[in-house]
């Protein structure tokens, strides 16, 4: 006859389906989070943005203290360092930038872009003729959406309203995460129980140094390839060459597709801006170049720690940023799945020395 | 309402001054004036442990230590939980931590409802980035708390080994 369950065993099956439970519901309530997440798609950007920010900030924070200096004035002394720099990127690149901007409004040469745009047109023409298509109207196209690209460069990167909010928003939650970042990590870890209280701050500690050198590496990569590619750009005589180049850095953080992004909007537009292929072989070296010049040394020297991230999920997560934040959700969305990686990559890591220890 | 204003701001000042009192008795935080002091109490974690639970056990990666404000702790090692010491308030345990990431080397319970402050590894590396005159002075006494600890383990051996030299068989 067999044994009835002791009262070891029953304590062992319901503390296991309690703790079944627990995860269930820690995991509802994640989701519960993230679709609400998704209805504030606005303060999720710049929550996303000043967190990034913050993260990139607070090494200096970190080094004017150890000269003697409160955090508080430390944190104000970064942002009155930071209103000069914008005041003086405001003076000196932004009457060329707003030139570059209108510039695409009024357009290319349209002679000699409307000859290579019909010769293209022609050549394809022949075979899209069984699909019915009698013309195709490139020339008008393209006019329209590098006029387009224009407007929407003024009504979504330079909104007047959306552009004020975000100046005074962004400044204000990276200027409290700076100044307080530790005061909240403290808050946060009182909040977990003894039991996981250790391990919390010990994950904190690994991941804190991993994400942000992975974060700090990703944005100085941009610049310098975004900066390599404006000076190729201008040295190669392409118009529009400083918005290519933000455009390129900012791309950059894409893998896989983002230095593609970057060549193809070159290519097309030292087409249209000299309606011939005389610029196509110099851009196409140039891009090369850069692209070797980062993955050589720039990239191994600077990105302490380089995520892999299978093609497949780079292009997920641009898609689902791209859908819920727009562009500027594009470009964040590597960055943040790289930090997310990182963080559950480390975590799990981490939770398995912290046990096996 | 002033007065309760003022008792509880007395209650808050009564209770920081205890946890100074303590902290300078801990041969760590020794040399450290006012100011420093107030900059290590920000960075410590003050949690409370129920009678019987678990601060930290055997094979853990140690943090850091451990400082009790009030209540008692066991430190146990081995499956029968064999206690090798008892601690009370006043009493710090685990410093060690802070230096190596070695698992640790036995358990500690608390006998009693605890109050603790934990001085943990990550803080004391943000602290010696951020402040490294304090940072050097915290890791001075530490050496010699730690120097101490060797010298005291040393004397123990000494005393083992003349034992064994004079009645080898009981030793």
């Amino acid at each position: 006859m067999p044994e009835a369950a002791g009262p070891d065993i029953c304590m062992r099956i319901s503390g296991s389906s309690t703790s079944h439970l627990r995860i269930v519901l820690i995991l509802i309530t994640i989701a519960g989070f993230i679709v609400f997440l998704t209805y504030i798609p606005d303060i999720v950007k710049l929550v996303i943005i000043s967190i990034l920010l913050a993260y990139i900030l607070a090494p200096f924070a970190n080094f004017l203290e150890s000269r003697g200096m409160s955090r508080p004035t430390a944190t104000v002394l970064i942002f009155i360092a930071i209103v000069f720099a914008v005041s003086l990127a405001y003076m000196s690149i932004l009457p060329l930038f707003a030139a570059q901007i209108s510039g695409l409004q009024t357009g290319f040469n349209p002679a000699q872009a409307g000859f290579v745009i019909s010769r293209f047109e022609d050549f394809l023409m022949p075979y899209l003729s069984f699909l019915g298509i009698k013309e195709l109207n490139l020339m008008g196209r393209t006019q329209a959406v590098m006029a387009g690209a224009g407007d929407w460069i003024f009504n979504h990167v330079l909104d007047a309203a959306s552009l004020v909010t975000s100046m005074i928003l962004i400044p204000f939650i990276v200027f409290f995460l700076l100044k307080d970042g530790r005061e909240f990590k403290r808050t946060f870890v009182s909040l977990v129980p003894n039991r996981h209280f250790e391990f919390t701050l010990y994950l904190f500690h690994k991941l804190n140094a991993q994400v942000g050198n992975y974060l700090r590496g990703q944005l100085i990569d941009a610049t310098i390839v975004g900066t390599m590619t404006v000076f190729a750009l201008w040295v190669v005589g392409v118009k529009y060459f400083f918005l290519i180049g933000i455009f390129a850095g900012l791309a950059n953080l894409i893998p896989y597709f983002g230095p593609i992004a970057g060549a193809v909007l070159a290519l097309l537009v030292s087409i249209l801006q000299t309606g011939s292929l005389d610029k196509v072989l110099y851009v196409i070296l140039a891009f090369t170049i850069i692209k070797l010049l980062d993955d050589v040394i720039v990239q191994p020297v600077v990105v302490a720690r380089s995520v892999h991230m299978h093609p497949l999920t780079v292009l997920l997560a641009v898609l689902i940023g791209g859908k819920l934040f727009g562009i500027l959700g594009m470009l964040l969305s590597v960055p943040v799945v790289g930090f997310l990686k990182v963080v559950v990559h480390e975590s799990i890591l981490n939770y398995r020395r912290y046990r096996a220890a | 309402m002033n007065r309760i204003w003022e008792n509880i701001f007395k209650l808050r000042q009564k209770a920081s001054d205890e946890i100074d009192a303590i902290l300078l008795k801990i041969p760590v935080f020794q040399d450290l004036n006012n100011r420093e002091l107030k900059k290590i109490k920000r960075i410590l974690h003050q949690r409370e442990y129920r009678s019987n639970e678990i601060i930290f056990k055997e094979g853990d990666i140690g943090l850091g230590m451990y400082i009790i404000l009030g209540g008692e702790v066991q430190i146990v090692c081995g499956p029968d939980n064999h206690v090798l010491t008892e601690l009370c308030g006043g009493d710090f345990f685990g410093e060690l931590s802070l230096l190596d990431d070695a698992p640790r080397s036995a358990a500690a319970i608390a006998k009693s409802p605890c109050v603790m402050l934990c001085f943990f590894k990550p803080e004391l590396i943000d602290l010696i980035s951020r402040d490294p005159q304090l940072g050097c002075k915290i890791l001075f006494r530490l050496a010699w708390v730690i120097g101490e600890r060797l010298k005291s383990t040393n004397e123990q051996l000494k005393e083992i080994s003349c034992l064994r030299q004079q009645d080898p068989i009981s030793a």
